[in-house]
């Protein structure tokens, strides 16, 4: 079976090259009022479109439109659903990179699609599927601070089915495969295990499209029990920062993908394909029943946007060689 | 009478928009180091004119002469590269150093500028560094095997850059350590570095930490061995305080009510409140008043003003509490 390739998360918005659109540039203008609202929604178009572009060039399989739009990787989703206010700017959990924390202030719930009009845009310009992306339900109750509910439970579920309400918007847009990003879950305690499932069951349940749970920087170990038996289609682990990860390949259902984050999204020393294809071997070796992907670790905007395509063209380099020597 | 309540700043000030412009024509090779030199030069005279203005007890020479606060440092030194640009939050990227080597110190980073800011006045002014684990934690690693081996490098190479200022006069040395916040299994790490970079020091020592998840870090952040930390109160809604009364913060602490990160000056009763419920869990003397962060991402009105007001309301606690600086 083919090594389906695939990224994890966001991209880099800037530009690979002098003088293309850039969004940076245009947010500056604004700020000095020499840009308007349409310029940014123009710079941000070119950028998805270059993302885009990007990925498939290089052949990325299942490519993502790189969240152009959003600050962080939370409050672009909890602005737009009801139940949440955003408050002060925190660091986002161990990286250099900060997102401003979203409070619970009343009941969540999905009102209005949030993400579906910049997917559609992007959809627009690929010649193949998109994965759309979307922050996990059990990080994005993590992240913030409950101000309203009394009951953990009941604010963990509250974000999950909110979050279902996207996911659904996402695939009547057209969203064959939809990607959580679950940084919590690598934080995660066994003695969480309830509260995981509570947010993690309604985005899951009676969904068409695919899902992916990706968890960047940490295992899922402690919890993994708890959640392997929910209809997701794949696990993303990251395997670089957390190589204890390899330990729950066996524990994987049969007829399930697991997404081998195997290019560190975190530092910029490159891979060398033939030893990425190695580790994808070694994967394999261990499983006969499961579907494979290979991916970074965790989103590629935690790099410089030059490291980052050098990080894609390693990545498709070393799928074409693991499915090279291994079918 | 007690004493205490003393205001200070945690380092960077706003570069007026001329200065940016010229960083950035000297960044095209427009204009020449000397150039660019002096508008440093006398911009840090104008920020040290303002904060004596204001009224602050403990200044600084605002950082104008730097872009992000480890890049500057690794640009410095021997054994980093710095990368292109990586986004931070929103439309705020920097450039990360990205360690390809051993690294060290070959030439002092800020003692010149320390000399030169402290020639402007007669209040101390502090002399700023970078962590060493800051430092590694915000580089991309190509060189090393191991984070600890790059960090306890860095701490060397800070500690004579922290001896040098001290000899060089510097009463206050603060050595910023924002990262430590994020990852509580390497706060043993943190602590070793920091100790290094600090060890016999003859100055007071300070570390700044700020935007993390502090329950995971305290009460043992206070192993940190410095004499002060300096932390962000304001924009945590001083959810900091509850901490303090389950255990008692046995430092001096810097403590921050200005959000660096809004727009909106704050009124001087809320900062006046902010402090007075600081006063119910901290003696006044161990108590420094600050602005959360930096201020670099403030216009420099915006910070004018702000620090006014903080300096406004330190006086009228200071007043009403029978408290001298």
């Amino acid at each position: 079976m083919k090594l389906e390739t695939t990224l994890s998360g966001s991209f880099p918005k800037l530009p690979l090259t002098p003088g293309a659109p850039n969004v940076r540039v245009i947010r500056n203008r604004m700020d000095q009022g020499k840009a308007t609202e349409k310029d940014l929604r123009d710079a941000s178009r070119e950028t998805t479109r270059r993302i885009v572009s990007l990925q498939e060039s290089a052949g990325v399989d299942l490519p993502v439109d790189g969240n152009v739009t959003w600050d962080d990787a939370q409050t672009a989703v909890a602005r737009g659903l009801q139940g949440f206010t955003i408050a002060g700017l925190i660091r986002y959990l161990d990286t250099n990179t900060y997102y401003r924390q979203p409070e619970i202030t009343g009941d969540v719930k999905w009102t209005k699609p949030v993400t579906v009009e910049d997917f559609k845009a992007a959809q627009g310009m690929a010649h193949r599927p998109l994965k759309a992306v979307l922050p996990g339900p059990y990080s994005l109750y993590r992240f913030s601070r409950d101000r309203h509910y009394k009951d953990p439970m009941e604010a963990a579920a509250a974000v999950g089915e909110a979050l279902a309400g996207e996911a659904k918007a996402l695939e009547d847009a057209g969203a064959t495969w939809i990607h959580f990003e679950e940084p919590w879950l690598g934080r995660a305690t066994a003695a969480d295990a309830a509260l995981v499932r509570a947010a993690l069951a309604p985005v899951l349940r009676g969904r068409k499209a695919k899902t992916t749970i990706h968890v960047p920087f940490r295992s899922p170990h402690a919890v993994f029990a708890a959640i392997k038996d929910l209809p997701w289609t794949a696990i993303g682990l990251d395997l670089v920062e957390a190589p204890e990860a390899w330990d729950l390949i066996p524990e994987v259902p049969a007829g399930r993908t697991v997404a081998l984050g195997l290019v560190d999204a975190r530092n910029t020393r490159l891979e060398d394909p033939a030893h990425v294809a190695q580790e994808v071997h070694r994967a394999r070796s261990m499983r006969s029943d499961l579907s494979w992907q290979l991916c970074p670790t965790a989103s590629l905007e935690y790099l410089p946007v030059d490291r980052a395509a050098m990080k894609v063209a390693r990545l498709t380099e070393a799928a074409r060689l693991a499915s090279a020597n291994g079918g | 009478m007690p004493r205490g309540l003393w205001t200070t700043t945690v380092g960077s000030f706003p570069k007026p928009p001329h200065l940016e412009k010229a960083r950035n024509q000297f960044a095209r090779g427009e204009i020449s180091s000397d150039q660019l030199r002096q508008l440093e030069h006398d911009a840090t005279i104008e920020v040290i004119r303002w904060q004596e203005e204001i009224g602050l007890d403990i200044l600084v020479d605002g950082e104008l002469y730097r872009g992000d606060m480890t890049t500057y440092f690794a640009e410095l030194m021997d054994g980093f590269e710095i990368s292109n640009p990586v986004r931070s939050y929103g439309n705020r990227y920097y450039r990360k150093p990205v360690a390809t080597g051993r690294v060290r110190r070959t030439k002092p980073w800020t003692v010149e500028w320390w000399k030169f800011a402290q020639s402007q006045t007669k209040k101390p002014i502090k002399g700023m560094l970078t962590g060493p684990y800051t430092m590694m934690d915000w580089s991309f690693n190509e060189h090393y095997s191991s984070r600890e081996a790059l960090a306890m490098d860095l701490a060397e190479a800070i500690r004579e850059e922290a001896m040098e200022l001290a000899e060089a006069g510097a009463q206050f040395i603060q050595v910023d350590e924002p990262a430590v916040s994020v990852r509580p299994e390497e706060l043993k790490l943190a602590v070793r570095a920091l100790g290094r970079a600090v060890e016999g020091v003859k100055a007071k020592t300070i570390t700044h930490i700020c935007y993390g998840d502090f329950d995971l870090i305290y009460p043992a952040l206070l192993d940190l061995p410095v004499d002060m930390i300096d932390l962000e109160m304001a924009n945590s809604r001083y959810d900091l305080l509850d901490r303090f009364k389950q255990h008692r913060f046995t430092k001096e602490i810097g403590y921050g009510v200005l959000d660096v990160h809004s727009h909106r000056i704050e009124t001087k009763e809320e900062i006046k409140q902010g402090i007075l419920r600081g006063l119910e869990h901290l003696k006044p003397e161990q108590m420094y008043i600050d602005p959360d962060c930096g201020l670099k991402t403030r216009t420099v009105e915006e910070a004018r003003e702000k620090l006014a007001v903080m300096v406004a309301a330190v006086r009228e606690v200071r007043e009403e509490r029978g408290i001298t600086a």
